[in-house]
């Protein structure tokens, strides 16, 4: 891991696994910690905002934040005046517990219309300055993002689980990560809706590997989901929000640096 | 790839990825219905929006929504209000779902009588064409 103290995290899985539920509490239960935490979705419609407790907004990143990129290189560019800094300053929303937000936008039509501002997410994302935040990354279900790399920000990469044949067999593709030109430093197992140690136990001897923290599934949340309120807002102190600081506090003891600021 | 089965022969039945990425991609009238499933929180009812809204504007057939796991009226009023005028069918929340899926197999064959399989029976006769067999809760 890097010596940064700062953590670099993504969620992927099936879609319906519980990854931006999951990914948007864990970046607010950072931020509420005290650090500075950057959530990023790379899907077109994005679930993160729901989690993380923000509005929806369509707005992507604006074209002019991009210019023409050199030849043999990426085709847009980050314009000149704006650097990654300032590109979360203007951008990046804010939101409970301090965290920000990036999206590059939020897809109405063909994703050919969010082309620039997916330039300036993707550049933002790889030159930011990795002493200052904490990066929690959310991705579309399934395996075509993670597989082309769009995780690859990421040190820690955590395959959200849950206990049914489909989700388990896009696991098991997800896992092979490890071994990909992106392979990130860890690839940890997250159980999702368990409904007792049973169902971890069950997800981590079909996948044949450890699972790092089992999330509950939670009536609660489930309730706040159908009013559009976050796990963290719809219960603050139940037992997802209790087994999301669990996964918490083992993401960050993969971090010596973390571990010691904590200290 | 739609474009080269005998569509007098054949029914297809195309599951697409998440999302509207695929609908936005698929080649223009090329299928007679298009079936968008949603849960009624405001996530998913905001994707069924946007993809109610491509599958209009590429004429990609008739417009179904299915609001799905539904727990009472309420939810399905709910799917209906968001997407206003199209064809809502109501699958209830169903335990027999869950348990099959945690054992992949299909709902039809461990739980037939299940009362979420009844209702995509009336989804699949309201397309066929043969409404009256099946119960579908249309709104």
């Amino acid at each position: 891991m890097s010596g940064s103290g700062r953590v670099r995290v993504a969620f992927v899985g099936k879609g319906g696994a519980g990854k931006s539920t999951i990914a948007g509490t864990f970046a607010r239960l950072l931020g509420r910690a005290g650090r500075s935490v950057l959530a990023i979705d790379s899907d077109p419609l994005p679930g993160l905002p729901y989690s993380l407790g923000v509005a929806v907004d369509d707005r992507p990143i604006p074209d002019d934040a991009v210019t023409e990129g050199p030849p043999g290189g990426p085709r847009w560019v980050l314009a000149p005046h704006l650097d990654p800094e300032a590109l979360i300053r203007r951008h990046g929303r804010v939101c409970p517990d301090g965290v920000r937000y990036l999206q590059f936008g939020n897809l109405r039509g063909h994703v050919a219309a969010l082309q620039k501002a997916q330039h300036a997410w993707s550049q933002t994302v790889s030159e930011l300055d990795r002493h200052r935040w904490d990066v929690v990354g959310d991705l579309p279900g399934g395996t075509r993002q993670p597989m082309f790399g769009w995780a690859k920000y990421a040190e820690v990469v955590c395959v959200v689980v849950e206990p049914t044949a489909k989700s388990l067999h896009t696991a098991r593709r997800l896992l092979t990560l490890s071994k990909s030109r992106w392979a990130p430093q860890t690839v940890a197992v997250v159980a999702s809706k368990v409904r007792g140690p049973d169902d971890a136990e069950l997800i981590g001897s079909r996948l044949g590997a450890e699972v790092l923290a089992a999330v509950p599934h939670s009536d609660p949340v489930l309730a706040g989901d159908r009013r559009g309120a976050a796990p963290l807002d719809a219960d603050p102190e139940g037992d997802f929000a209790k087994a999301v600081g669990v996964l918490v506090e083992r993401v960050l003891s993969l971090y010596p640096a973390a571990a010691k600021e904590r200290s | 790839m739609l474009g080269s089965v005998p569509a007098d022969e054949v029914i297809v039945v195309a599951d697409l990825e998440a999302g509207i990425g695929t609908l936005t991609r698929l080649e223009e009238a090329r299928v007679d219905v298009t079936v968008i499933v949603a849960e009624p929180t405001p996530r998913s009812i905001d994707v069924a929006a946007r993809a109610a809204a491509v599958a209009a504007e590429r004429r990609q057939g008739r417009v179904i929504v299915v609001a799905n796991k539904v727990t009472g009226d309420d939810d399905r009023q709910r799917v209906a209000r968001a997407l206003g005028g199209t064809e809502v069918v109501a699958v209830p929340l169903d335990a027999a779902v869950e348990e099959a899926d945690r054992d992949g197999v299909s709902p039809l064959d461990r739980s037939p009588g299940a009362p979420a399989v009844a209702a995509l029976e009336g989804l699949a006769d309201l397309i066929a064409g043969h409404p009256g067999r099946g119960r579908p809760d249309v709104g």
